[in-house]
């Protein structure tokens, strides 16, 4: 039962599978008069709907000194409105037969209900409701801080991984606010209060600034009719500006090496800070996608094999890049070492594989294998209804397009060998890089 | 807006959605059972497998062996060395999980239909020709060794091994799935190559098929994969003899936010108030935002982030089993709110609209779970592994609409009463300044 999705994990996973083989899904896109963007893609095998709103807003635009606010606020989105008051939005979902959740990136805050097909008008009066109705006290926002902090406790209080997650991205980014965690920091969590979360509200939720998804047993057709007198009806808003932060080039790496007594095994890390989707030349970050997959995508990946079977230094070791974002995208490399083995021994390995990957082309065999697995992922994705929602929402969210998603696996396809080589060489630099130690001992 | 959603909620009463397909068995010879729904909207076939290969049958001193033997399905098979079976998985893009629980091994094979005969080719090789080679079991051990170090760390973790030792005592359900230090380091190859013989058995399998093949092309390529597989299963577990042991336990850790695991004794699913016991349920702890826990412990008071009940059914028996984790110095104060809550909800049970909720939730998100081939894999499998008919699956809302307040009541007073409460809790509790608290005993191992 999680009222958000925090860390990016899964988004980044998500990212890896952003788009269809052949676009084999139908996809209509328009807008509603106050601004609303709205996609819709029919998926008629079940009698049931998902909706998605994605909101243009997120821990970026958290005020400085509150972080945490934008995550702060989903939560407050379920705590009701003059007309359904309390934890309505909930139980009349539930009610009705639906599901309901939301979470919060550094980029966006997107909310979802899952419903039976007669019900879709409900979930968006539901939502058109409480986007221009909200009802903010005093009582439900220092209960649903508590909540927060209690959700901050169970995800990285809690967790020496998470904790030094947190430390990494404050090192990565020297100005950027992707540097402050998405929950924020207790300390400014405290601070959160009703005149916070209501400005936040007033100038970030409008119909001007989001984009609704409906994938299900809808057409755009009835899409239309149903947001005519709900979604529709709500009045565009002034939106505050989003801000654009310098991201000033890194001079040099830098070293963490965290020491906590709670931590049994230990790990190593490095993050660099590479070019997004949206940031890019075209190419790269699909070279990038093809990089991290061949690296360390799954136990046949090159790392895993090096490392784990064949050195036997490692129980684990992985890659992951995450390029779907506004500004900066994220790359890392991660392995876990077997008993006896230190963390340098298993640095100078991962820094090995590396090289391999900066000075030569992966084999062309090898290239197409990789390839096939991502592109598979478009046929995947079409079996769930959340996860097509969610590939393009978050593609819309991050300024990105309907054609980008449904291009993504043909610009796949068009990496060539010397491309991935070009990206191992020119965005893994030690100087856009953060590495960390974490082992198990004294602070 | 209100009015709107009221008027609505007036008219839903019981129009919920047919589904809209049906699935069917498929007869591949005795022993397994295959249930099968064919639709041809996306090019994939998502796969469910159960056998009777979950660690409730791990032997004594090998704690960890079933898990252990599930792991190494993907580590070589037949002429297979471990990297080119993996790598033959790869490049097709067939997405393979092996998930031990206590009963099962489960597999899920998800496979793009255009390798769909490579994907059961694979299965097949790695159920009747499985490798144990030394290399492979050594590095497996060590990724399980690990894990358990890692999870001694995790409060959440801490407690459910300790719910299910102090709930379930000696009984093989009583140890974690993935075994502890002592049973791994026991393991050889023999007992892992012996426990696959003995397990990974068309007798007792149930079997679970969604997706774009036809039923002809899909019963040759079972009888292919689990004719050769001997058909006895394995001898039944011993019974649980007495679950629970109420009281509270606390297992010391210094973490800012301990977890409380809490659970009762269940309902076995042929009894005849298990369905009134599921919506009991849903009710008072298991409705996600809209149940009583979460209204009381969450809502009005801030005190956790989640607290849930859920039923986790056994072979041998059903657990009540729910879950709340909060900071140091309020834990005491939730189990508190969670035994008045449950204690109240014992003596009275649900109220007529609640239960009218309760039913129009449970009937209409039915569907959410045919939306997709793996849900619909995953979902008719969960069906065929609590011993239902192929009719069930019509039947189940029309089953839960039938149920009157009394059903409820009365389930829910066999249930949640609090007296009968194992609370467990990973995590040190700091007492808050007000407030008494009951005497605990130490943890019985750490």
């Amino acid at each position: 039962m999680s009222r958000s999705l925090l860390l990016v994990a899964v988004l980044s996973f998500a990212a890896i599978f952003s788009a269809p083989a052949s676009a084999a899904e139908s996809v209509t896109q328009f807008a509603l008069p106050n601004g609303m963007q709205v996609v819709v893609i029919p998926d008629h095998r079940a009698p049931v709907v998902t909706q998605m709103i994605w909101y243009k807003v997120g821990a970026t635009d958290d005020p400085p000194g509150h972080s945490g606010l934008a995550h702060f606020f989903e939560h407050m989105m379920f705590r009701g409105t003059k007309a359904e008051p309390g934890d309505s939005f909930s139980r009349l979902v539930a009610k009705n037969g639906g599901e309901d959740n939301a979470f919060t990136t550094e980029d966006y805050t997107a909310f979802y209900v899952q419903i039976a097909k007669p019900r879709l008008k409900l979930a968006m009066s539901l939502e058109a409701d409480r986007m221009a109705h909200l009802d903010l006290s005093d009582a439900s926002v220092t209960t649903e801080r508590d909540v927060v902090l209690e959700e901050r406790r169970m995800r990285v209080d809690n967790s020496p991984a998470a904790l030094a997650a947190e430390q990494v991205d404050a090192a990565l980014y020297l100005s950027h606010p992707y540097g402050r965690p998405v929950i924020g920091w207790p300390e400014e969590v405290h601070r959160l209060d009703r005149t916070h979360a209501q400005a936040f509200y007033d100038h970030h939720y409008a119909p001007n600034n989001a984009i609704l998804i409906e994938v299900g047993d809808v057409t755009p057709q009835e899409v239309r009719a149903a947001a005519a007198t709900t979604l529709a009806l709500v009045p565009a808003r002034p939106l505050d500006p989003r801000p654009t932060y310098a991201e000033p080039v890194r001079l040099g790496p830098t070293r963490l090496a965290i020491a906590s007594p709670d931590t049994p095994v230990p790990s190593f890390s490095r993050t660099w800070r590479v070019a997004s989707y949206v940031e890019g030349t075209p190419g790269r970050a699909e070279a990038l996608d093809v990089l991290a997959a061949l690296l360390g995508g799954d136990s046949n990946a090159v790392l895993y094999r090096r490392l784990v079977v064949e050195k036997k230094l490692a129980t684990d070791a992985g890659a992951t890049y995450d390029g779907d974002a506004r500004n900066a995208g994220a790359f890392s490399v991660y392995a876990v070492p077997r008993p006896g083995v230190s963390l340098p021994q298993l640095e100078s390995a991962v820094d090995a594989v590396l090289a391999g990957f900066a000075r030569t082309s992966p084999a062309a065999a090898d290239l197409a294998h990789i390839k096939t697995q991502l592109v598979a992922n478009d046929v995947y994705r079409r079996d769930s209804q959340l996860s097509l929602a969610t590939a393009y929402g978050q593609a819309l969210a991050v300024g990105r397009t309907v054609a980008d998603v449904q291009d993504w696996a043909r610009h796949i396809q068009a990496v060539g060998p010397d491309a991935v080589r070009a990206a191992a060489a020119g965005a893994l630099v030690p100087r856009e890089s953060v590495t960390l130690y974490l082992t198990p001992g004294k602070p | 807006m209100r009015i709107f959603a009221l008027a609505l909620l007036s008219a839903l009463g019981f129009a919920v959605p047919a589904l809209a397909s049906t699935p069917r068995t498929l007869d591949i010879g005795p022993g397994e059972e295959v249930w099968f729904q064919e639709d041809h909207t996306v090019p994939m076939v998502a796969i469910t497998i159960a056998l009777p290969a979950g660690s409730v049958y791990d032997p004594a001193g090998k704690e960890g062996l079933a898990a252990f033997a599930a792991y190494m399905f993907n580590e070589g098979a037949g002429p297979l060395s471990s990297e080119a079976y993996q790598s033959q998985i790869a490049n097709r893009a067939i997405q393979l999980t092996m998930s031990p629980d206590r009963d099962w091994l489960i597999l899920s094979v998800s496979t793009l239909t255009s390798q769909a005969k490579d994907a059961f080719r694979l299965i097949a090789l790695a159920l009747q020709h499985p490798h144990f080679d030394a290399d492979a079991v050594e590095r497996v051990r060590a990724q399980m060794l690990q894990a358990v170090q890692q999870d001694a760390s995790d409060p959440a973790i801490v407690a459910a091994d300790h719910f299910y030792s102090v709930y379930f005592g000696s009984h093989p359900y009583g140890h974690p799935i993935d075994g502890d230090t002592a049973g791994l380091m026991a393991i050889r190859a023999a007992d892992l190559k012996t426990f696959a013989a003995t397990h990974w058995v068309k007798g007792g399998a149930r079997i679970a098929v969604s997706g774009d093949i036809d039923a002809a092309t899909l019963t040759g390529l079972l009888k292919t994969t689990f004719d050769p597989l001997p058909a006895v299963a394995p001898p039944a577990p011993p019974p649980v003899v007495h679950p629970g042991h109420p009281g509270e336990t606390v297992v010391p850790m210094a973490v800012p936010q301990p977890t409380a695991l809490f659970g009762l004794p269940g309902l076995a699913r042929a009894d005849k108030d298990y369905l009134a016991g599921y919506v009991a349920n849903y009710i008072v702890g298991g409705g996600g935002f809209s149940s009583r826990l979460t209204t009381e412990v969450r809502v009005k008071r801030g005190l956790t982030y989640g607290i849930s009940t859920g039923f986790a059914d056994f072979h041998q028996g059903g657990l009540v089993l729910g879950q709340v984790a909060t900071r140091r110095d309020a834990m005491d104060a939730s189990l508190a709110v969670v035994r008045q809550v449950l204690a109240d909800y014992a003596a009275h049970g649900p109220t007529a609209a609640e239960l009218a909720d309760a039913k129009t939730y449970l009937t209409g998100s039915y569907p959410l779970a045919f939306a997709s081939n793996v849900g619909i894999a995953s979902q008719l499998n969960a069906f065929e592994r609590a011993g239902l008919p192929l009719e069930y699956v019509a039947r189940r809302n029309s089953l839960i609409q039938a149920l009157t307040l009394d059903d409820v009541k009365r389930a829910a007073a066999r249930l949640f009463d609090p007296g009968r409460l194992t609370v467990v809790v990973g995590g040190s509790i700091a007492t808050a300044a007000t407030g008494g608290k009951a005497a605990r005993k130490p943890a019985a191992h750490n």
